[in-house]
């Protein structure tokens, strides 16, 4: 749809609904002088290059008459359906001249950022380009399925974690099908494979010395968390093309009511009482 | 005596200290085969060449916007939200409702139908070259007329018309154009080691019986802008479509597939010994399936595709979501012949026999879940489900409102049968849309119903009870064994193929139940068999004397939707040997990881709207997970 505002024509007429609009909206009165069609030598042009990209070669002169003819026809049929406001009512018609004032509005809100604004758009927005904390860690891990064992195991580990200053903690523990050890683990990564809960944990948890034991679905972790990086908001040259494509966006939805509000500003409405009707059943509960 | 054990032990300790001292001192160094023999590993760090993937990534292959012309009636969602949703963005429903995944995604396949390609906005933006069109006009008059019943049956409609031999509406420039916006716009949400936005469409040919593919590629925008999606208006053979994704390839380098899905409504098309002629299946069409299609979508909204109850009798987990009263717009009973033709597992059997014939396995593919929403939300969490398309999303009634309408209303399908399913997961070494295609194509893969479980599933001739107890199960699987999705080949003398297979819960939803292994394979009269094999499993249960594993119970709360982790149990690891190996016959053999029961969407459903829905309606369920399979070949 974009693209296909780029079309030199469509972008013509485009202009052209919202000048005449404007003039409509102004009160402009029409002359008292008979009306005159012109038929311009560029519009001929156009008709003939249209007729020529459907039947591959150009109309004839007979052909070209008739093709002048059916415009005249179309413009004055236009001219009178309007002034008899047949298009007031048609949804069609008032649907596409709606579209067409929005694509205006959108083209003109078509820029390129300068980093300047896109420097601000990012100190004014930071949580939509906050970056992820990631965390380096290693576990010693007690399953779940050592029962009612586990909070003694886990006394013996804390203790010898203690005593041996975590050396030979590779040996402690149960195996873990998802590893051992992680590397730079995005929060999120965390989330998805310990849940929540063992996430908030481990993200406030003392870096560079055993700590735990932390709960998980799986059973108890002692961690020795030994690189994180918090959460932060990175430099533009970091998320350039994410902060354009939101600056871009913001932008267009702004430019967009704008244009709105400014038009809207022009009238008086008055909104009747609707007739009663049943109100549909409410929808209750929560739905994420 | 009773120090000497003792003492002995110390003198042998402080022998072996001293021994490589000397070793050292005569300043010979160890050759690595040495150390290695001496380690029992092949490396000293345990970390040497650990260049597997060590993360599962988790998407959908299929979901669509309102760009495809059927959604497009309901769905006023676009692409930009399914990309922002699917990566954990809150956005809006086309009803207003605010949607959250519980969880982000890693990766999304925006697969809009190829018909009429972006053609359904146009439509409704009142565009007048569309609207010149006599099935423009008539459908924008009943799509803008407000009346639910009219929209309702121009959506059908528009969806009949998609299996038509001419496109009601023809535009080549509005579907490059709208295909051009996609890419770009897939280009834009990509963001390696992310998100990854994999450009694809969906070719959807003979649509009442679903011979359906999404195809996927590799490449960026550039790529991509070399072709325009393939419709089912160029042809609805899907030969067709093979070769032209082959020439496609041979044009530009690049690399593209495909994915097959809803085998389960084809009513005996999907997986068959014929042509699509209906002459007998050549080595070239075979070579040619083989090549494009690597994976099969087993699991969605439209029901199962793996196993039916039919044709797997003794296997009690087979009547998952079963959708098998007709095919898929129901003008066609469904009859007991056509399901050996539609479901996953008969057609590894199949492929086993083409194999033997043709000596290419037309039907060697991997399994991946995927949506197939019309919603633009790829949100099948059972708490969180958005329905198959905007005519089902959440509010009061749409249990019993009409998903599929059929002429028969016997056959007519109610959103109480829609499955909150699935998803895809794939072990790559990063979350690219290279690596990501790359898994792809060499099966590791596997498909759930929605819950995120990790699992491993590797074949082999060594694997022992011992690599149960490893503290890094993936290192030893990858070390001795091929992956899901692999062969082996050609069994040494007097062995049988053993598997590690190991599963990790997902945290936010049920224990584990069991591990299995499904096993097919082919006589030596060339007749197919299958047999599924309890591996492991939760809790002190033993099987009973017919081989049957005691059910896992049930702890769901269905008045409250809720259930307990007390049963079952969150890991599962185990080794498992072909008791019934014979190296002379082809087999494959894959893995289903079984949850407890939790509660299903529409439990969630009834509590949270306080309506009662009748008996038929089920309100529990088992999530569960299908791995790719592990070809055995003589």
């Amino acid at each position: 749809v974009r693209r296909l505002l780029r079309d030199p024509l469509l972008q013509f007429l485009a202009i052209g609904a919202v000048l005449l609009g404007l003039h409509a909206a102004f009160g402009g009165k029409e002359s008292d002088a008979p009306a005159k069609i012109v038929v311009s030598a560029a519009q001929i042009t156009n008709l003939e290059q249209t007729f020529a990209r459907t039947w591959q070669r150009p109309p004839t002169s007979d052909e070209l008459e008739g093709l002048i003819e059916d415009f005249v026809r179309d413009e004055v049929y236009y001219r009178e359906g309007k002034a008899l406001e047949l298009d007031r009512d048609d949804i069609v018609i008032r649907r596409r001249i709606r579209q067409k004032m929005e694509f205006f509005a959108e083209d003109m809100a078509v820029a390129e950022p300068t980093d300047g604004e896109l420097g601000a758009y990012l100190a004014t927005h930071p949580e939509q380009f906050r970056s992820e904390g990631s965390v380096s860690f290693r576990h010693v891990f007690l399953s779940s399925k050592r029962g009612e064992a586990l909070e003694a195991d886990a006394g013996e580990i804390a203790a010898a974690l203690a005593a041996a200053n975590g050396r030979d903690a590779a040996a402690l523990g149960d195996g873990f099908l998802l590893g051992g050890e992680f590397s730079a683990m995005r929060r999120s990564d965390v989330v998805n494979d310990f849940g929540g809960n063992f996430a908030d944990n481990l993200f406030t948890a003392k870096a560079g010395s055993w700590q735990g034991p932390i709960v998980s679905p799986f059973g108890l972790h002692f961690v020795f968390v030994s690189e994180r990086t918090e959460s932060g908001i990175p430099p533009l040259e970091a998320v350039r093309a994410a902060v354009e494509r939101e600056w871009a966006n913001a932008r267009r939805v702004e430019k967009l009511d704008e244009f709105y509000r400014t038009l809207r500003g022009r009238y008086e409405v008055v909104v009747e009482a609707p007739p009663t009707a049943p109100r549909p059943e409410e929808v209750r509960g929560a739905v994420r | 005596m009773g120090n000497t054990p003792a003492t002995a032990l110390g003198a042998m300790i402080l022998f072996v200290i001293a021994a490589p001292a000397g070793v050292y001192g005569q300043n010979h160094t160890p050759d690595k085969a040495t150390i290695v023999k001496s380690l029992g590993q092949t490396e000293f760090s345990p970390y040497a060449g650990r260049d597997y993937p060590t993360r599962v990534f988790w998407g959908d292959t299929h979901l669509h916007t309102a760009v495809s012309v059927d959604a497009g009636t309901m769905c006023r969602l676009g692409q930009e939200d399914a990309f922002r949703f699917a990566r954990g963005e809150e956005v809006s429903t086309t009803y207003g409702l605010r949607a959250k995944l519980s969880r982000p995604l890693d990766f999304l396949v925006i697969s809009d139908h190829a018909e009429m390609y972006g053609l359904m906005p146009q439509l409704l933006a009142g565009d007048p070259e569309i609207l010149s069109t006599d099935a423009g006009q008539r459908w924008y008059a009943a799509l803008t007329s407000g009346n639910t019943d009219a929209v309702f049956g121009t959506a059908m409609e528009i969806v009949a018309s998609l299996s038509g031999d001419e496109p009601p509406i023809k535009s080549s420039k509005a579907v490059a154009n709208a295909w051009h916006a996609y890419t770009a716009l897939a280009d834009r949400y990509n963001e390696p080691g992310r998100f990854t936005a994999l450009i694809g469409f969906e070719w959807t040919a003979i649509g009442g019986y679903n011979l359906h593919r999404n195809v996927i590629f590799r490449g960026d925008a550039n790529l991509a802008n070399q072709t325009v999606p393939f419709s089912q208006f160029d042809s609805k053979n899907p030969e067709d479509l093979w070769r032209h994704l082959a020439a496609f390839e041979e044009r530009t380098g690049g690399e593209v597939l495909a994915i097959p899905h809803n085998g389960n409504l084809s009513n005996g098309r999907m997986f068959t010994v014929e042509t699509f002629d209906g002459n007998p299946l050549t080595k070239e069409i075979a070579e040619l399936r083989a090549r494009y299609e690597p994976l099969v979508e087993v699991v969605q909204i439209k029901g199962f595709g793996e196993a039916h109850p039919a044709l797997s009798p003794n296997d009690e987990f087979a009547g998952y979501e079963i959708w098998d009263r007709s095919n898929l717009n129901g003008t066609e009973l469904k009859k007991l012949e056509m399901l050996r033709w539609e479901y996953a597992r008969e057609a590894l059997k199949t492929g086993l026999m083409l194999e033997q014939k043709l000596g290419v396995n037309p039907f060697k593919f991997g399994m991946v879940g995927g949506t197939d929403a019309h919603t633009a939300l790829t949100a099948v969490e059972e708490d969180n489900f958005f329905g198959k398309h905007s005519g089902v999303e959440p509010e009061p009634n749409r249990w019993k409102h009409v998903v599929i309408e059929a002429p028969d209303p016997k056959l007519t399908v109610f959103g109480w049968q829609q499955a909150a399913a699935g998803y895809a997961a794939v072990w790559a070494s990063e979350n690219t849309r290279e690596a990501l295609f790359d898994a792809m194509k060499r099966k590791e893969t596997y498909a759930t119903t929605g819950s995120r479980m990790t699992v491993r599933f590797f074949g082999g001739w060594e694997f022992s009870d011992q690599d149960t107890k490893s503290r890094l199960p993936a290192g030893v699987g990858y070390a001795k064994g091929v992956l899901m999705g692999g062969d082996l080949r050609s069994a040494p003398a007097g062995k049988a193929p053993t598997f590690l297979v190991a599963a990790a819960k997902d945290p936010y939803s049920g224990n584990l139940d069991r591990i299995q292994i499904v096993k097919g394979w082919l006589d030596a009269n060339g007749e197919p068999h299958e047999q599924v094999f309890d591996v492991v499993w939760s809790g002190e249960r033993k099987p009973d004397a017919d081989g049957k594993l005691p059910s896992v119970g049930n702890t769901v709360d269905v008045r409250t939707a809720t259930w307990s982790n007390t049963i079952g149990t969150p890991e599962l690891i185990g080794v498992w040997r072909d008791p019934s190996f014979d190296p002379t016959q082809r087999a494959f053999y894959y893995a289903r990881v079984i949850e407890i029961p939790t509660p299903r969407w529409t439990a969630y459903e009834a509590l949270r709207f306080g309506v009662t829905m009748p008996a038929e309606v089920p309100m529990t369920t088992q999530e569960r997970a299908y791995t790719s399979p592990i070809w055995y070949t003589p």
